[in-house]
């Protein structure tokens, strides 16, 4: 049977309310049998768009919304947040020896959803940004 | 789901061992430097981060122990991670973290590092 399973959760901006997405994700992995080495890797990507989603999200609607598509071979993740939208080119690739010694350390997000994930895409305008991450399980 | 993040220290031979149990996240991670920062004050230069019961980290979290490595590179002290979930080396690693500290699979093999 190829089982297909998905979840969609609205997350309010509360402090770690990221866990509850994390919590369905574990959930919905162990189900399928997913190696415990890839449901890590997938919680990371998970954790980092929500952060930043939630950090971005506009005042008017504060909360992100969360898809997580999930099949033995592939997970699907969408995160929406209702901020301004911004300009992928102008975000830095961050290095650590230049945040040695330089007063702003965080900006690792985007680099790491890249790097855990096997194809990444950013939708974003004045209305909000959708990210889609996709990660292969096998 | 637990969110509470507590942290536990031992002085060993010339150097701190902190373990940490939680979710490293802005708060977990504000206290690890705090913590540092009380000692490395009294003149410690070598740190073991010993993460065994810490299997979630975020970003801003670990924005935390890059000030930890800038501060120990700053004054030629040493920072060994031990007991690291796959995941969290892979993410350090993707950072650049191992490029200013160090890592062992257990606290008594960073002993030796250090």
């Amino acid at each position: 049977m190829n089982q297909n399973l998905s979840l969609e959760i609205k997350l309010p901006k509360v402090p770690d309310i990221e866990l509850v997405a994390l919590e369905g994700l574990q959930l919905m992995g162990t189900s399928l049998g997913i190696s415990e080495a890839k449901i890590g890797e997938a919680k990371i990507i998970v954790t980092e768009a929500v952060i930043n989603g939630l950090e971005h999200t506009g005042e008017e609607n504060p909360s992100v919304n969360v898809q997580f598509t999930m099949t033995k071979e592939k997970l699907i993740i969408l995160v929406t947040d209702y901020g301004k939208g911004f300009v992928p080119e102008n975000v830095e690739d961050p290095e650590i020896k230049n945040k040695l010694g330089s007063d702003n350390k965080r900006g690792w997000g985007l680099k790491l959803m890249k790097s855990m994930s096997d194809d990444f895409l950013i939708e974003t305008g004045i209305n909000g940004t959708k990210i889609t991450l996709i990660k292969n399980l096998v | 789901m637990v969110t509470d993040f507590n942290l536990e220290t031992e002085k060993r031979d010339n150097c701190l061992v902190m373990k940490t149990f939680g979710y490293i996240n802005n708060i977990g991670g504000e206290k690890i430097v705090d913590e540092f920062n009380k000692h490395k004050n009294n003149g410690v230069n070598n740190y073991i981060l010993n993460l065994a019961e810490s299997k979630i980290v975020n970003s801003i979290g670990i924005s935390y122990l890059i000030e930890i490595i800038e501060k120990l590179n700053s004054s030629n002290g040493k920072l060994v991670f031990t007991n690291l979930d796959p995941t969290i080396e892979k993410t350090f690693t993707i950072m650049g973290l191992f490029q200013f500290a160090e890592k062992a699979d257990n606290v008594e093999n960073a002993v030796k590092i250090i």
